[in-house]
């Protein structure tokens, strides 16, 4: 034990109080976020998730190129797949992480000596919410390469990367978030991870629905308030099927309003009351309820009014004046590349139209014409519109994948939905489209392989460099 | 234990730093705290005792500011309870558990948690040093708290709790787990910042050999109240009892009940069935003055040893914090 005198005990005490005079001290969310940061990334948790997401990003890519009914999906939906799932694992790290922060700290028992600081709490949340949202950066990073193998130079990886970085950095604030709150109500880490976890798979559910279930007017709102399903819908519309930011912006309201409620509730509400027992505060639970009920009516009303699925109208145009065009007359093509084209369905009647469904049918001509499944070759077989105005048209862009060689008729049947069970509706045909299917490509496989693999090692190597760094910081004795 | 302790009474000059008054706290229909009312002063060590569910974490989160009372009230250094950022400012903590992150190095811990306070990053590195020589860590700055002993991580959490230079020091079970040399090593350090720092120090412990070792003042509790307060010289001596216990060969126990009744004052004799050889004797109620006392307990010994009664062994019953606190809680729960 050291025998320092108090004489010098208190000219170090002068010292240090002089030097905090004249040095400037650090916010406290700054260092709380240093600090969590490196309990992440320097053999934490936060590194270890991104090597298996590196990983994970490297199977998909070489399961793309090698699985040969895969590699046949076109370019701009294997690049939303990727995006897709690179999110989805984000998402889910984000959750994991912000589940650990508060609760794993109360059961490592750390937290309290934070709480014992002058620190604002609010401030302290803050610092390990940014740390919490760290991977996010670098796992988009690393799916960069991998998108830029499967979009085989397509000009859908611009938009594919901006898109994804915005949406994702909507969503992957929201959900680590998220996970901190449930780790703020829960007292211990078993219970924030079970919490978390099923709020996860509550919102992939509805994707898992069957089809039947996720269309029609219930089944939209349901994905379009699901913010994972309505960003996933977003960018299947903007990057896979050419439709405008215009057209669809409505559906990023969802996300960027669960991220405002999520964040909101963090930092307004839970932050400045961060205690060591987790929502026993009877004083918090009252206030907690008046103010997210306000919240929750304000989102409502917001959502009533701007989901455009709930504002029908209804109509009783003949379907005599409604028109359908197509912008193409016939295409040869190879198998695995994609046809685009356009529809314009125009009301000629002089009053509003019923809402409308464009559905698209291809019939095998070198088979006596049987009918093929549209699902295998379009993203999408039906598209629907609102009620048109007299004199009002709308454009909707459709591409096919072509999986078979062959001779082909593409048509487009427009269908005014009936307003009611005991009516009925005339539908409405195109112009055809001759499409000659004739030869097979697919992505090689043996290209992809270094991508594959060389991702995780990079990141590995990165592991291993920071490992040696921290070795050299410490002593290892 | 070694000490340099003489549990003196506090001086009227010392200042106040920590003064409660009336503190209560229910959970529930359950009363945790029934009115906790004590003075710390600067440069003393005050024990805080109480059996399992006595309310002493309870206090202890109160007083650090963790927890609000239901009534009552404090101030650390004149400083309201209602202003807990300034509280926390001026006490430092080692809670009970305290949890470390494993992958940090001493040096980096204490540096971390003076900027908490608000040094900046320089004053914070030499203020983490020469606490560290203050606890006698110098030499495993840079070392992994990883690779710590238990009693090597309760020394940097002491170093922590003094990381603002706070005038007034929670201690929870600081030597738990400790081995013997380490428990005396850390209840010195303890004793050493408290009269150098002039910090008050609350210590709460289950040993009360170590409280009553280096404490100056002492605190009782029992189902959430106080049930003895003041020096520790003068809690025991409150509550001394006037019984000594004597042991002698089995084959002279008979011998001796019968001599030691036929002295005057003795009250009452009797013998342990459970531990054959000792004698319980039970001095009268009026026997309190220490030269009364002693004379008779005298004389306890000279009838046995004038009979030729080997005394094995001899010890002052009631004359323990021990005993006192045994006696104090065992009378609550009744």
């Amino acid at each position: 034990m050291s025998t320092t005198s108090v004489v010098e005990k208190d000219a170090q005490e002068r010292m240090v109080d002089q030097a905090a005079e004249k040095g400037r001290s650090r916010p406290v969310w700054w260092l709380v976020f240093i600090r969590e940061l490196a309990d992440l990334w320097i053999g934490g948790k936060a590194l270890n998730m991104i090597l298996i997401y590196s990983v994970l990003m490297g199977i998909m890519v070489y399961v793309y190129s090698y699985n040969s009914e895969l590699s046949l999906i076109p370019p701009k939906e294997m690049v939303y797949e990727m995006l897709k799932n690179a999110m989805a694992v984000s998402l889910f790290i984000g959750l994991v992480i912000g589940a650990d922060m508060l609760s794993g700290e109360r059961e490592r028992n750390t937290l309290e000596s934070l709480l014992l600081t002058p620190a604002k709490r609010g401030q302290i949340v803050f610092g390990k919410f940014l740390a919490g949202i760290s991977p996010w950066p670098a796992a988009l990073l690393i799916a960069i390469p991998y998108l830029i193998v499967v979009s085989q130079g397509d000009e859908v990886l611009g938009p594919a990367i901006l898109w994804g970085a915005i949406t994702g950095s909507i969503l992957v604030p929201a959900y680590t978030g998220l996970g901190m709150l449930v780790s703020f109500w829960s007292s211990s880490n078993k219970v924030s991870y079970f919490v978390s976890l099923g709020v996860y798979i509550l919102f992939l559910v509805p994707a898992q629905l069957p089809g039947r279930a996720q269309t029609g007017a219930a089944g939209q709102f349901l994905q379009w308030v699901n913010p994972l399903a309505a960003v996933n819908h977003f960018l299947s519309k903007h990057l896979v099927n050419y439709r405008t930011i215009a057209e669809f912006w409505t559906w990023l309201i969802s996300p960027v309003a669960f991220a405002a409620l999520v964040l909101g509730l963090l930092f307004v509400i839970a932050g400045p009351g961060l205690r060591l027992e987790a929502g026993r505060s009877i004083k918090f639970l009252k206030r907690l309820g008046s103010r997210t009920s306000t919240v929750i009516i304000l989102l409502a009303i917001l959502i009533t009014s701007v989901y455009p699925a709930m504002a029908f109208q209804t109509g009783n145009t003949q379907a005599e004046n409604l028109s359908i065009t197509i912008d193409l007359d016939t295409a040869i093509v190879k198998t695995g590349d994609k046809v685009e084209f356009n529809t314009v369905v125009t009301n000629l009647g002089s009053s509003p139209s019923l809402p409308l469904i464009v559905a698209m049918n291809i019939i095998n001509l070198n088979a006596q014409g049987d009918v093929v499944d549209p699902e295998d070759w379009s993203p999408q077989r039906t598209q629907y519109s609102e009620s048109l105005a007299p004199g009002g048209s709308i454009s909707h862009a459709w591409i096919i994948n072509t999986i078979l060689d062959g001779d082909y008729m593409v048509y487009m049947v427009l269908i005014p939905a009936p307003g009611s069970v005991d009516a009925t509706s005339h539908p409405v045909a195109s112009p055809g489209i001759h499409l000659t299917v004739t030869q097979f490509t697919r992505l090689n496989p043996g290209g992809v392989l270094p991508y594959a693999i060389g991702g995780p090692v990079v990141v590995l190597i990165g592991i291993l460099v920071l490992y040696r760094i921290r070795r050299k910081q410490v002593d290892n004795d | 234990m070694k000490s340099n302790n003489n549990h003196t009474a506090a001086p009227k000059d010392q200042r106040e730093v920590l003064v409660v008054e009336g503190i209560q706290k229910m959970y529930g229909n359950r009363r945790a705290l029934k009115g906790l009312t004590f003075t710390l002063l600067a440069g003393r060590v005050m024990g805080f005792l109480g059996p399992n569910g006595a309310g002493k974490t309870t206090s202890i989160r109160i007083l650090t500011t963790i927890m609000e009372p239901d009534a009552g009230h404090f101030t650390v250094d004149g400083i309201e309870f209602d202003q807990p950022e300034k509280i926390r400012r001026k006490i430092g903590v080692l809670p009970e558990n305290l949890g470390f992150p494993r992958q940090m190095t001493a040096v980096e811990y204490l540096v971390y948690f003076g900027q908490l306070y608000g040094l900046p990053p320089q004053s914070a590195k030499t203020n983490a040093m020469r606490l560290l020589n203050v606890v006698g860590l110098e030499n495993r700055t840079k070392s992994l708290i990883s690779s710590f002993s238990h009693g090597m991580r309760q020394r940097l959490g002491i170093a922590r709790a003094l990381v603002n230079n706070p005038v007034v020091v929670f201690l929870d079970e600081p030597t738990l787990g400790l081995d013997p040399r380490g428990q005396q090593e850390l209840l010195l350090l303890i004793q050493r910042i408290a009269r150098e720092h002039q910090t008050g120090v609350i210590l709460c412990s289950h040993m009360l050999s170590e409280i009553e070792g280096i404490c100056d003042d002492v605190i009782i509790l029992s189902s959430g109240q106080v049930v003895a307060q003041g020096a520790v010289n003068s809690v025991i001596g409150d509550i001394q009892r006037n019984i000594a216990r004597v042991r002698v060969p089995p084959e002279n126990v008979d011998t001796s009940l019968e001599l030691l009744s036929a002295i005057p004052n003795v009250f009452k004799v009797s013998s342990d069935p459970q531990m054959r050889g000792w004698l319980s004797v039970e001095l009268a109620d009026f026997i309190a003055a220490d030269s009364q006392s002693g004379n008779l307990r005298n004389a306890i010994l000279k009838v046995l040893i004038q009979s030729e009664i080997p005394v094995l062994s001899y010890e002052a019953e009631g004359g323990r914090l021990q005993d006192v606190f045994l006696q104090l809680t065992e009378e609550v729960i009744k």
